[in-house]
């Protein structure tokens, strides 16, 4: 059965999740084919989607036919372990301890070290170029293919949260081929930091449901525990930055 | 073959970037699953008690993390400060 509450919030984890990723994918991408073309770029990535989308259609349904009980406790605990580390960085980045992941800058490393390789490898450049994209989209694109199965995993919520992750693919690569450029205005910590607390409420909520302690108010109990994260997070962070304001 | 490594690199780093995170969250989930099978936690509080549990792992583990960075490069850039 299709269930709204489970499915939107899940539909919208895959999406924002997958939007992250794919700017950081299409960063080194977009390199690629100002570097080489972008005839290996899109072959490289293409392949690398391939790859990922057979996982997603091998593993999708196969998860279905697991006890749902057992599945449950597993996921959850896999889904919270993965939620909080994000959770966690977001807020450091928030709070000012760690630096924020800056396209711009990856772009022109990127960029670089493909030209010094090119130098180099002058007859395998494309290939190489290639297997860049293939990589970086293959690599990045991992851990959407996790939070699609992982969000997935009960019955009827697998096309939701693939949908989320392929509008997110189509949209930002296409708001990127149309900028031909980085998409470094994107905030991509924000999001990060709503995933996180997403991935974190969702992975509590199925642990108590694999113990048999369910939630009162059921699935709806899902809205409170990710705001309860969201709210903990931006707490943190607060702390973070007023302590840091001590120090300086 | 680079490719495969870069792979395993990238799975274990999405369940352990924090160790201390990853084991916290974990013991508290079987904390809360051996407290229901011994019958000390009743069903109705264990949500609760696991979703605290949770928050005060998150806590610690931001809190150890902010440490560990501060120890390694003072403080933050106007660039990290431009977050939400």
């Amino acid at each position: 059965m299709f269930n709204l509450v489970q499915a939107a919030p899940i539909l919208a984890a895959a999406f924002i999740a997958s939007s992250v990723e794919v700017v950081e994918a299409f960063t080194i991408v977009l390199a690629v084919s100002v570097v080489r073309g972008p005839r290996p770029a899109a072959l490289g990535a293409a392949a690398a989607l391939a790859v990922l989308a057979a996982v997603v259609a091998a593993f999708g349904p196969l998860l279905a036919t697991v006890p749902v009980h057992g599945l449950q406790l597993t996921v959850g605990v896999l889904l919270l372990v993965f939620g909080l580390g994000w959770l966690r960085k977001a807020v450091l980045r928030a709070g000012g301890v760690l630096a924020l992941h800056d396209e711009d800058e990856a772009f022109a490393k990127e960029t670089q070290a493909l030209r010094r390789e090119s130098l180099t490898q002058s007859k395998a450049a494309d290939w190489l170029g290639g297997i860049v994209a293939f990589k970086a989209v293959l690599l990045e694109g991992t851990e959407v293919v996790f939070i699609v199965l992982a969000m997935g995993a009960r019955p009827g919520l697998l096309a939701p949260a693939a949908l989320g992750a392929a509008g997110a693919c189509v949209l930002v690569t296409a708001i990127g081929l149309a900028l031909r450029k980085p998409l470094s205005k994107i905030p991509e910590n924000s999001m990060k930091f709503l995933v996180g607390g997403l991935l974190t409420g969702f992975g509590v909520f199925w642990c108590c449901e694999g113990l048999g302690a369910p939630w009162p108010g059921g699935d709806w109990a899902i809205l409170g525990l990710v705001s309860f994260y969201l709210a903990a997070g931006l707490a943190l962070s607060g702390v973070l930055r007023h302590m840091s304001h001590e120090r300086a | 073959m680079d490719v495969l490594r870069a792979l395993a690199a990238t799975i274990a780093k999405m369940f352990a970037t924090d160790l201390w995170l990853t084991a916290t969250a974990l013991a508290a989930v079987a904390l809360c699953a051996i407290g229901m099978r011994a019958h000390i936690v009743p069903p109705a509080i264990l949500p609760f008690l696991l979703a605290a549990g949770i928050v005060a792992a998150l806590a610690v583990g931001v809190i150890r993390g902010a440490r560990r960075q501060g120890g390694k490069s003072g403080s933050s850039s106007p660039v990290d400060r431009r977050t939400f």
